[in-house]
């Protein structure tokens, strides 16, 4: 048998029959549920219990009393009124005591959770849009309401105040609040939302993979040079076989894992229709250009990154020596979520262009990119498609040389034990035959 | 006898320090070779460059005549210093995989497999993992991962490190075995007792130089004095007027006799006789730790005492 199947045969089978391979096919879909789904479900989840809210009116004309009423129409699952309006004062401008006094109240009934919050309507209010509200924390949901319902009494105010000759409430409805639906060329429906989401869901896919076995290869490297195998290993393969075969073994491994999650991905596809899953979600994770671009970075990808594992391995002794060379890897495949926001709203910005363009990080950047475009507007015409397939051969290009690189280094650094190279030594290396 | 592996002025420098230099030795077929001498002698940097681990600066590997083919990585079986395996692996899995490595069929493997786990009392952990054998165990199983494919040539670095006396007898019967079927055997030792018992050729090195080599009987011959102990009733003082004893050391219940050049042990024997009743004669060769102290001439205390076994 060829001596690299040999070395690639182990590794894989050493990842695969582990409890932990099965473990990560749950653990990276639960993970990804837990990042993305779930703080977006909370975000929505409606307002469970009644609030309870105070008004203070400096303006004299019952704009509180008007308030109170706008926001009655806000109910409860269970058809009860979310808002309890428990007091309103009607204050005197002048009476700044009274104010005062009012204040020192409702703020200790907040600090006491007796009140969510209160509002102040200052006195001139009408003019001057001058009110705040009070509380220890906002909710993006209330706060949206209620800048709904002060706006809406100030304009009427105002239109009243005016010498409009049209009724106000028929210019109410000329003006009222309107929402629009974001739409990508053709008529596709988009949801800024999903698309971030769906990106995500890509880069951390890679993001597992390419750390996750990154790190094992990294290991096994450290357990053979710790334990002295590498010497009968090198002295039956050679270093370059070595490492091939570990790269490409652990790299089989993880598609087989990623192999697995498609199958359960085109499992739920079968019963979408039962799932009632969001059209755009299934436009994004079932369209099959998108799926391969999406392959084709993560095996690029995973091989970049997988042999600058396998040279940090030849490198250190230990997984703590190791730590210092993992954090500006961890970082640099992480940098795309930390911008997905950004490259989401922006990408065929500069930024985003360069940034996806730059070899370690193409992979991810340009999942997150690919996103955006419709599933039917795949073609070389579009400059994101073009640069993907541009980003694919300027990474594949830097992981030949990062081989050469590695190669020469790893058999050196494989037999070198005790203490860490310093740079010089490397470079030393790097020259030797 | 043919010459199987021939070393030709090979030498290492390590940041200056010359680890070996110019080194020569030459392995007949079917021997069993040691390379001896203290630690940090260049032992391992040397069986490392005959393994092609590492590159000599200068100097080349023969074997047979030539440089090493493309098959040489296969004919070689090779036990590193220090001792490991993946300890996750069950030895069914370790064996196989090993012998794969080196070129060795599934099949053939699989037929091999259970002599050797018999002959190392491991048959009934073959399906345990690595990690749940004694250090012993280890060492043994990690000795049938070295020689499973049936190796032309097995190298074997501090051969005895880590072993227990028992399993010392049982790896060189195993040894001597295979030295019967032909393989040619290398190994580096600092246990110069364990090689004097073992080897038909050896090499001693020190501070990366060669000091003597040749056939272990020939060296013997030339560089030792023997000396005769003998274990007697009375006093052995006038043994030294004996013709061919040069001087006599006493000790506490035996005295023992430096010999002359052309003494004649039997003459010797005869003349104690006639005065003393005698309950051991003994012609003692001289060690190789002794031929080693004086060739090389170095501090005795920088290399383990006489019979020391590991560091």
């Amino acid at each position: 048998m060829n001596k690299l199947m040999v070395i690639i045969k182990r590794e894989y089978a050493q990842v695969v029959k582990k409890k932990s391979f099965l473990v990560g096919i749950f653990l990276l879909p639960i993970f990804m549920i837990i990042v993305t789904i779930l703080p977006a479900m909370l975000a929505n989840k409606k307002v469970a219990s009644v609030q309870d809210i105070a008004i203070i009116d400096l303006d004299g004309r019952q704009l509180g009393e008007r308030f109170a009423e706008k926001i009655k129409r806000y109910k409860l699952e269970d058809s009860s009124q979310t808002y309890n309006i428990t007091n309103i004062y009607e204050i005197d401008k002048s009476d700044s005591a009274g104010y005062v006094e009012a204040l020192s109240r409702l703020d200790s009934a907040i600090q006491r959770n007796k009140l969510k919050s209160y509002l102040v309507l200052f006195d001139s209010i009408v003019e001057n849009d001058s009110c705040v509200m009070v509380a220890k924390s906002f909710s993006f949901r209330t706060s949206d309401r209620f800048n709904w319902a002060i706006t809406r009494i100030l304009t009427e105010e105002r239109l009243k105040n005016s010498d409009v000759n049209v009724g106000v409430d028929s210019i109410l409805n000329l003006t009222h609040r309107t929402v629009f639906t974001q739409l990508a060329p053709g008529e596709k429906q988009r949801d800024f939302l999903t698309m971030y989401l769906a990106g995500i869901i890509f880069v951390f896919v890679i993001f597992g993979t390419v750390i996750g076995y990154g790190q094992i290869l990294m290991r096994s490297v450290i357990e053979e040079k710790n334990s002295r195998i590498i010497e009968v290993m090198v002295s039956s393969v050679s270093s370059f076989q070595l490492m091939a075969g570990k790269i490409i073994g652990l790299g089989l491994a993880s598609l087989t894992q990623v192999a697995i999650w498609m199958v359960i991905g085109l499992g739920i596809y079968q019963f979408k229709g039962n799932l009632s899953i969001d059209a755009d979600i299934s436009n994004i994770l079932f369209n099959p250009v998108l799926i391969l671009f999406f392959l084709v970075f993560l095996v690029l990808g995973y091989l970049l990154y997988s042999t600058l594992f396998a040279l940090i391995g030849s490198l250190v002794n230990s997984d703590k020596e190791a730590q210092g060379f993992i954090f500006p890897i961890t970082l640099t495949v992480m940098l795309p979520t930390i911008l997905a926001m950004y490259i989401v709203q922006e990408p065929e910005s500069t930024i985003a262009t360069v940034l996806s363009l730059i070899p370690f990080m193409t992979p991810t950047m340009m999942v997150i990119r690919l996103n955006i475009i419709g599933p039917d507007s795949f073609s070389l015409a579009n400059p994101i498609v073009l640069q993907s397939i541009i980003g694919a051969i300027l990474t594949f290009l830097t992981f030949l040389g990062v081989v050469w690189f590695t190669s020469k280094i790893f058999r050196i650094g494989i037999l070198m034990y005790g203490k860490r190279p310093t740079l010089p030594e490397i470079i030393r290396w790097m020259r030797h035959k | 006898m043919e010459e199987y592996l021939k070393l030709n002025n090979i030498r290492k420098v390590y940041d200056g320090k010359v680890a070996v230099d110019d080194l020569t030795l030459s392995v007949p077929r079917g021997a069993i070779y040691g390379i001896i001498g203290p630690n940090g002698a260049g032992k391992t940097t040397t069986i490392r460059m005959i393994m092609d681990i590492i590159a000599p600066d200068s100097g080349e590997v023969m074997i047979e005549g030539g440089a090493p083919g493309k098959d040489f990585k296969n004919i070689v079986g090779y036990l590193p210093e220090e001792r490991g395996l993946h300890k996750k692996m069950t030895l069914e899995e370790v064996i196989v995989f090993f012998g794969e490595l080196k070129g060795a069929s599934r099949s053939k493997i699989m037929g091999e497999i259970d002599s050797w786990l018999e002959k190392m009392s491991l048959s009934e952990y073959r399906n345990r993992k690595v990690e749940e054998l004694s250090k012993g165990m280890q060492q043994k199983l990690q000795f049938v991962t070295t020689v499973i494919h049936k190796p032309k040539l097995i190298i074997l670095d501090e051969l005895f490190s880590g072993l227990d006396p028992i399993n010392i007898e049982l790896i060189k019967n195993i040894l001597l075995e295979e030295k019967r079927k032909g393989t040619t055997i290398l190994f580096s030792t600092h246990v110069m007792e364990q090689a004097e018992k073992l080897c038909d050729y050896i090499c001693l090195i020190n501070k990366g130089q060669k000091v003597l080599d040749g056939k272990l009987a020939d060296i013997k011959a030339r560089f030792g004095t023997d000396s005769i102990q003998v274990e007697m009733e009375g006093d052995g003082a006038f043994a030294k007027d004996i013709p061919g004893v040069e001087s006599v050391d006493e000790f506490n219940n035996y005295i023992e006799l430096k010999l002359g050049d052309g003494a004649d042990t039997q003459l010797i024997l005869k003349q104690l006789s006639e005065k003393v009743r005698i309950s051991r004669f003994e012609i003692v060769e001289p060690s190789l730790y002794n031929i080693f102290i004086s060739v090389a001439k170095i501090d005795p205390d920088e290399i383990p005492a006489e019979g020391a076994l590991n560091e």
